[in-house]
């Protein structure tokens, strides 16, 4: 008998109970962090231009709120198909780098090396190639998240129990199946961190492609927003754009965190445990 | 069985009919809209976001003025200032909205490109500072620290002011501040920042009662140049030139309505910028309207003076920014030919 087990309603409530337990961490530093901002602004430290203070914020969020939502809702799907895209890729590069080692010595310095392109420096050849629209800002997000997904996804395959692949082998399976029941299996984990990373780094990814890759319309994403608002001196809306990211990018990580729970179970089972 | 059967194959004949029907009449009203006069896509890249020195642009888009002339005028945002020229040179905008220097550089890299009017006739970047930074005139710098924008031709522009008013450009430490010099005023970082507007950062810093000390460049002893102009390819310039007179025609009658009523032209650079701030935009196309008329009164709107443009381009040659007097090589970086009343 554990400390869980009693009757079914007590169980719910002490569920609730955990659960609140848990998040109240997250918001208690949240809390001090916003109390020490905005002290800091409130005896006049610094000028609101530079840093306006969080109620200042939080009253932009609400008097802009049809703007927000008009670029948050741009941006949202520039990160939705980006970040679709590099899992995809990255993914399937993965794979194609453990397959080959030829592959692998061709392949992983460039990949690496990609993270070290200055966006700035290409963008205008993005929309010389793909003009105005959301193409070139795909490009840039597929190209800053593809990577956590290789690397987590190479070394995910590579930690496959060797007991488990002779096995595999001694049952006559091919590559193919080996790949299927044993490696892929083993790999899911580490993929979906990589997938969760890669979605986290997609919201910052698309604040550098709408910021560096010209554009047409009055609503271009929150992103271009804040460079406009910083132009113009509106500095509140611009932090209020920024928290719109930033909640957008926590939402985005355990979003996909509960999706996994439900859609993969055995991926988040703790090492170790028995079947 | 068989009725069932034949009443199946009317309806299905009946359906075929409708989609032929519906088919055909989408034809017909293809070719009506292809009947109707046909305005020629026609894209604008801006120097920066929308703002008030694009009003007369903004203007004769919402009044329709392009496209009584036959362009359907599309505007569109760059990410830095460089950018205009490149995507224009590559084929990829019909118009960019640049500065005289930064075309004059771009020359003297080879894009071969021209400009064909100019948006505003003097130059709007300016030596700015509070009050607290105690600098009332170029002399006062001596031993401080200014902000610039991280552009090389502003900090030529700089050490030329300093020379003039007698101050060793070495004695003055620079800090590229980015597009963040107004924040680097007020949070006291730098004394001055050159590289501001007299009719946007000035005037932002005016409405926060901030009274800044604001010396244009051309006060200061640097030449005076056009700082907006519309550049096109220097192709473009010998091939098309009914579209670029069509284009700076309708352009005249936007900056006249802006004239008239620069409110709703405030109200337009909001709708296309809704970062931008009405109250900002209104003072600063009021502010920069008499900057936007030649001073000679003869001349059109979109002028650019000769005389002005070879002393500024000599200026930038013996000051090294570009490897060849223009006023010596080729053919003019500009052209007023296409200006209207002019070049007929």
């Amino acid at each position: 008998m554990t400390p869980n087990d009693g009757p079914p309603r007590a169980r719910v409530g002490q569920a609730i109970t955990r659960r609140i337990a848990r998040g109240l961490p997250a918001a208690l530093l949240a809390l001090a962090l916003l109390g020490a901002w905005e002290a800091y602004v409130d005896i006049g430290s610094v000028s609101p231009i530079v840093l306006p203070a969080p109620h200042e914020v939080a009253a932009e969020i609400w008097n802009n709120a049809g703007l927000l939502s008009a670029n948050l809702e741009l941006t949202a799907q520039e990160v939705g198909l980006g970040v679709l895209l590099a899992l995809l890729l990255g993914f399937m590069l993965g794979v194609l780098i453990h397959l080959s080692p030829l592959l692998r010595r061709a392949v992983y310095p460039l990949a690496v090396g990609s993270q070290a392109v200055p966006i700035a420096l290409i963008g205008v050849l993005l929309v010389f190639w793909w003009g105005f629209g959301v193409l070139p800002k795909l490009f840039v997000i597929v190209l800053i998240c593809f990577f956590p997904v290789v690397v987590t996804t190479v070394d995910g395959l590579a930690s496959v129990d060797p007991d488990q692949l002779k096995l595999l082998r001694t049952l006559g399976a091919s590559r193919w199946q080996a790949l299927r029941f044993g490696e892929l299996p083993a790999a899911l984990p580490a993929a979906l961190s990589g997938a969760r990373i890669a979605l986290a780094v997609g919201v910052i990814g698309a604040y550098i492609a709408e910021t560096s890759t010209a554009t047409s319309g009055p609503y271009a994403g929150l992103g271009h927003q804040i460079n406009a608002d910083i132009n113009a001196l509106q500095t509140p809306r611009a932090y209020a754009a920024a928290v719109v990211l930033f909640v957008f990018a926590i939402a985005c990580f355990y979003t996909l965190a509960l999706a996994e729970r439900v859609l993969a179970p055995w991926a988040n089972r703790p090492r170790g445990e028995i079947r | 069985m068989r009725a069932q059967s034949t009443a199946r194959r009317a309806a299905a004949s009946l359906l075929l009919t409708c989609i032929c029907a519906a088919a055909l009449s989408a034809c017909g009203s293809k070719q009506d809209a292809v009947s109707a006069p046909a305005t020629k896509p026609f894209t604008v890249m801006l120097d920066w976001f929308p703002n008030a020195d694009h009003a007369s642009l903004y203007t004769a888009i919402a009044h329709g003025y392009f496209s009584t002339v036959g362009l359907d005028v599309h505007p569109v945002v760059p990410t830095e200032s460089a950018e205009p020229l490149k995507l224009l040179a590559a084929g990829k905008v019909d118009m960019a909205i640049s500065y005289e220097p930064q075309l004059l550089l771009a020359r003297d890299e080879g894009l071969k490109l021209v400009s064909i009017g100019a948006l505003v006739q003097r130059p709007l970047t300016s030596i700015i500072a509070l009050p607290s930074a105690h600098v009332h005139k170029v002399s006062d710098l001596a031993g401080k620290r200014v902000g610039t924008a991280g552009i090389a031709y502003q900090a030529t522009e700089l050490h030329t002011a300093l020379r003039v008013a007698g101050v060793n450009p070495s004695s003055v430490t620079e800090s590229d501040v980015g597009f963040n010099l107004v924040p680097a005023m007020l949070s006291g970082k730098v004394a001055a920042t050159l590289g501001g507007y007299w009719n946007y950062e000035a005037i932002q810093l005016q409405q926060m009662h901030k009274n800044p000390v604001v010396i244009p460049i051309d006060h200061a002893g640097v030449p005076t140049y056009n700082e907006l102009v519309l550049v096109v390819r220097a192709e473009e310039a010998r091939t098309d030139g009914v579209d670029l007179r069509a284009f700076l025609q309708a352009l005249t009658r936007g900056e006249q309505q802006v004239r008239a009523n620069p409110a709703a032209a405030a109200a337009l650079i909001v709708k296309a910028n809704p970062s931008a701030e009405e109250k900002l935009q209104l003072a600063s196309i009021e502010a920069t309207l008499p900057a936007t008329l030649p001073s000679e009164h003869s001349n059109p709107y979109g002028w650019q003076e000769p005389a002005a443009w070879a002393t500024f381009g000599h200026w930038m040659f013996t000051q090294g920014l570009i490897h060849s007097d223009p006023n010596s090589a080729g053919l003019p970086p500009f052209t007023n030919e296409f200006l209207p009343g002019q070049g007929i």
